[in-house]
């Protein structure tokens, strides 16, 4: 009753609703295909069913976020953080798994601490920066700011898990950014990553710099301030390799994979080129839906939960790509539409992160099956199978909704 | 520098903008532009061409009757990359297909062509050794049957010699006729299988399967699937007929067994071998199942050489029967006079050595006819001296000694023929005896033949002068057509002789049969008039070899023949009554045209 009094259906916003059944729907389709092969393992045969379940349960949790007011929702922030993080130094220890600590098991549970902690850290964040007293001028401020996304990060490397670590670390500067923070800031922070990445070679480690200082010359800042900033990147950059050398040798081959220095045909690089050749012989109009050679007959590995966009690509073409695609966009584009118009800055900077962690999920995700990003092992959103994912993506769908239909509340 | 929200939004949405675009250029780029590429790599990745063996070409006599066929058997197909993994598979494959472990992996190592495609380990395996693995099937992941063709010799024709046998083709007839065999198949190793494997081999088809990543089979393609994946029938192999007559050879197989020897015979009008038997020999079904080193190793240590054909690779001196070369160089030459007579004590003593005759008391006094009639070798051993080595190696070369006859067999030996040459050669030049050409003239000495050469030698002679290539192959007959190609005959002309010499030689061959004091009375049949000459043949090693060659009916020749029997004792005892046999089979089967008078021959 008290629900009714301050939201009405005509408040919400019916295209992201639409956006996410589409989403929803193809991936049920593309889990359903993968399922329909003779050569499905008995687990997978189950995944269809299973999916439609934690579908209907995951729409009543985004309801229930949709319902729940906003003093609510920022006001348990970081109480959900410090629990979070209690969980992730926990899992360290407690968690299951060969060499790898991401989940509670209990009984046929796997509970993976990873997922909620990324809308936690959203919502901390959020609470801290809607505070009117924060300054993004002070080195405080944003330092408390990036260790409440740091803190979260390395533990889940440690578990380890550099997908989702990556995921957590992005929500950092876009929210940063909407909060208020100079563009200039930003790109110092940008810059020594952009380093880290091109200082695999002479070339582009060299473009990297120059880019660098034109930026630097073009923002007019003063010699000492460009002098500082381009030292930093270059010993960002020549200490690189010894950072590389505490990779552990799976992280190593993905990015050296990846970025072509490395041959790995029975590992990351196998999945990548058989994830390309599903999607690649799609063409335009794809094979037809279950017929996904690629994908029945499993040469095409994690098929339903990480690759399942090879599915997509393979049996749908590229015109089924382009839907979902295009449909993700739109999805992030209406949310970016609340977020401008939140009166609430909490709430703004909240949609703002829950566009952060799907967009950076699906570009990644996306990018990764056609071999353009690295095999870091994050689902796709909304298709992926696999329950806690699609929760905390209709989650963070009930958090913009929510958003929407308080948009004019302060 | 604080921007708007709006700004931000701008920003924000340009920005993802940007990057999906990115991503959907990427998609673009592979799935329409290479797109048939990749298309190209899923099917590569999800099909598999499955072999199909063409049924092989059946051995016929020259009647049609099936000699060789193909009869179902099971072959034993392994998974390198799945029976890895099960080290006590291992254990009982072995114990099935006789051999060890450790064979086994040796073998799957050294003919992997990748972990999923199969490895052919064992094939033509018996009834026994199927039910046991098919029995603990579920212990023996990765392993697999599939049916294939053995084959089968079940109409009482053993000939092993002749029709050869398959066996599994090495690395190097791989590399020589590859593209329409692949490691594992079978291919002819010996006799008529050999010589017309590609006749007999036929086309492969192919079949397309679709397989998972496992590399299992989960369903024929078909046209429907696409053109491209079409399958193709294999393409049969065509039969081989033989000139062989199955009851005359079943017949010879059955009378020569226990002996060491054999026979061939020939017909006179075209070269064809009607018969070829060489005893011992052995069970070609040995070869069509799985050769276990023990029997292999028994088949070449037995000391009655069962491998060998003793009719076309074994070479022996070829005593009296050689005499007609003797005789025929003489007659051409002019040096022999064939109403001269000589005479024959028994002996003859040449250069201090004493040569004897067969007959201790001597012939008394002969001439050619006489000679050649109860094959005396007195008087051999002068006309032999008087033509001397120069023209009776002549002679004899013109007839095709020393050289091969150009059967369509593998392996046949040329024998020698010795000459001037060769004696210097051999003996190192005038360091040889005069002598010599003694020996020569009975067929003793270096000269060495194979009873085939003196089947065709005796056909020759039959056809004076107008001979064949002897032959195996009569005509090649496709199973699905019906049609039959006939093979001409090679024809072999012997020149330079006259017709004067020719009837005397062949008279002379007439009376060794049907002479009073003809030493070949032994292959008299009633009612055929036959020619021939015996031959027994000093053997260092043992009892003498015996020989008879020969040709029926004397007026016009239709068959020839050669019975050799090693260590048989004499041509007359030993060869002769076979030739008989040889000569009363055909009469009573029909198979010869008659010549009832013998006296019209006589005269």
């Amino acid at each position: 009753m008290l629900a009714r009094s301050i939201i009405s259906w005509k408040d919400i916003d019916k295209v992201i609703i639409v956006c996410v059944l589409l989403l929803v729907t193809i991936g049920l389709m593309a889990i359903y295909s993968t399922t329909s092969s003779p050569a499905s393992s008995e687990a997978i045969r189950h995944s269809f069913a299973k999916q439609v379940i934690w579908f209907l349960a995951g729409a009543m949790i985004a309801s229930a976020v949709v319902l729940t007011p906003v003093q609510y929702l920022k006001g348990m922030a970081y109480s959900l953080y410090g629990l979070c993080v209690v969980l992730l130094i926990l899992v360290l220890f407690a968690g299951g798994g060969k060499g790898v600590h991401r989940w509670f098991i209990l009984g046929p549970v796997h509970f993976q601490p990873a997922e909620p902690t990324k809308i936690a850290a959203l919502l901390a964040l959020a609470r801290y920066l809607s505070d009117e007293r924060r300054d993004l001028r002070s080195f405080k401020d944003i330092g408390i700011c990036f260790a409440m996304v740091l803190v979260p990060t390395v533990l889940i490397l440690k578990e380890p898990d550099l997908g989702t670590a990556i995921v957590m670390a992005s929500l950092l500067l876009p929210v940063l950014f909407w909060a208020g923070l100079s563009p200039f800031i930003v790109f110092l922070v940008v810059s020594p990553i952009l380093t880290v990445i091109s200082a695999f070679n002479v070339y582009t480690f060299g473009a990297a710099m120059l880019l660098i200082i034109g930026v630097l010359v073009l923002s007019k800042r003063k010699l000492p301030v460009l002098l500082a900033v381009l030292m930093l990147n270059v010993s960002v950059g020549a200490l690189t390799p010894s950072l590389w050398n505490r990779l552990k040798d799976y992280q190593k081959t993905r990015i050296l994979t990846f970025i072509g220095l490395q041959q790995d045909p029975r590992g990351t690089g196998y999945q990548v080129a058989q994830s390309q050749v599903a999607i690649g012989s799609g063409g335009f109009w794809g094979k037809g839906w279950t017929r996904g050679t690629q994908a029945k007959l499993r040469f095409l590995p994690e098929q339903h939960t990480d690759f399942i966009f090879s599915v997509v690509g393979e049996e749908l073409g590229f015109w089924g790509v382009t839907l979902v695609l295009v449909t993700f966009f739109v999805l992030l584009w209406r949310a970016l539409g609340i977020a401008v118009s939140a009166k609430n800055k909490f709430l703004t900077l909240m949609v703002v992160g829950c566009v952060t962690l799907i967009g950076v999920h699906v570009i990644v995700n996306t990018g990764m099956t056609v071999g353009i990003m690295p095999v870091t092992g994050i689902p796709l959103p909304f298709l992926s199978y696999g329950g806690s994912s699609l929760w905390t993506n209709m989650t963070l769908v009930g958090l913009i909704l929510n958003a929407g239909v308080r948009r004019f509340q302060y | 520098m604080e921007l708007s929200l709006e700004a931000k939004r701008r920003l924000f949405t340009g920005g993802l903008a940007f990057l999906f675009l990115i991503l959907l250029g990427r998609f673009a780029y592979v799935q329409l532009f290479r797109g048939e590429q990749f298309l190209e790599e899923a099917n590569k990745n999800r099909v598999r061409v499955i072999e199909v063996d063409p049924p092989r070409g059946l051995i016929r006599d020259r009647f049609g009757e099936v000699l060789v066929e193909n009869s179902p058997a099971y072959a034993v197909y392994a998974m390198p990359g799945e029976i890895r993994n099960s080290p006590q598979a291992y254990e009982i494959i072995s114990a099935a297909l006789h051999t060890t472990p450790a064979e086994i992996k040796q073998y799957i190592a050294r003919n992997k062509r990748g972990n999923f495609v199969p490895v052919k380990i064992g094939r033509q395996i018996d009834f026994a050794a199927f039910s046991l693995l098919n029995e603990r099937r579920l212990e023996l992941t990765g392993v697999d049957f599939r049916t294939e063709s053995r084959r089968t010799y079940d109409h009482g024709v053993k000939a092993p010699h002749l029709f050869g046998y398959l066996s599994e083709i090495s690395d190097a007839e791989l590399s020589l006729f590859g593209d329409n065999y692949s490691p594992g198949d079978l291919i002819g190793k010996k006799g008529v299988e050999r010589q017309y494997e590609s006749v007999m081999r036929g086309v492969k088809g192919h079949r397309f399967v679709e397989v998972d990543a496992l590399g299992r089979v989960i369903r024929d393609l078909t046209e429907e699937d696409g053109e491209r994946f079409r399958s193709n029938p294999p393409e049969p192999g065509k039969d081989v007929l033989l000139g062989l007559d199955a009851s005359l050879q079943r017949m010879l197989e059955a009378e020569l067994t226990g002996k060491n020897g054999g026979a061939v015979v020939l017909n006179c009008k075209n070269g064809d071998v009607l018969a070829l038997v060489s005893k011992p020999d052995f069970d070609p079904e040995l070869f069509s199942r799985t050769l276990t080193p023990e029997i292999w190793n028994r088949l070449l240590n037995d000391p009655n050489k069962p491998l060998y054909d003793r009719m076309v690779q074994s070479v022996y001196p070829p005593g009296s029967t050689f005499k007609m070369i003797t005789a025929i160089a003489g007659l051409e030459t002019g040096l022999i006079n064939p109403n001269e007579t000589v005479f024959c004590p028994g002996y003859y003593v040449f250069g201090g050595r004493t040569f004897e005759c067969h007959k201790k008391g001597g012939h008394g006094t002969v001439n050619l006819l006489g000679a050649l009639e109860q094959s005396c070798n007195v008087y051999f051993y002068r006309m032999g001296f008087r033509v001397g080595l120069e023209h009776w190696s002549d002679y004899a070369a013109r007839f095709g000694f020393g050289k091969v006859t150009g059967i369509d067999l593998s392996e046949e030996n040329a024998g020698l023929l010795p000459t001037v040459a060769y004696l210097d050669r051999r003996y190192g030049k005038d360091r040889w005896s005069k002598g010599m050409m003694l020996n020569l003239a009975i067929g003793q000495g270096d000269l060495l033949v194979t009873p085939l050469q003196m089947a065709v030698f005796a056909m020759t002679i039959a056809n004076e002068g107008h001979s064949f290539k002897p032959r195996l192959r009569r005509s090649v007959l496709d199973p699905f057509t019906g049609t039959e190609e006939f093979v001409e005959p090679d024809t072999v002309e012997v020149k330079g002789i006259r017709p004067e010499t020719w009837a005397l030689v062949k008279r002379g061959m007439f009376l060794v049969v049907n002479g009073s004091r003809g030493t070949a009375v032994r292959s008299r049949v009633e009612g055929l008039v036959s020619a021939g000459k015996t031959g027994t043949a000093q053997n260092p090693h043992g009892e003498p070899h015996g020989w008879f060659i020969g040709f029926a009916p004397f007026d016009d020749p239709q068959v020839a023949f050669c019975v050799f029997i090693e260590n048989g004792g004499s041509g007359s005892g030993a060869a002769a009554p076979v030739a008989r046999k040889i000569l009363s089979f055909l009469l009573e089967n029909k198979k010869l045209t008659p010549q009832l008078e013998a006296d019209e021959a006589a005269d």
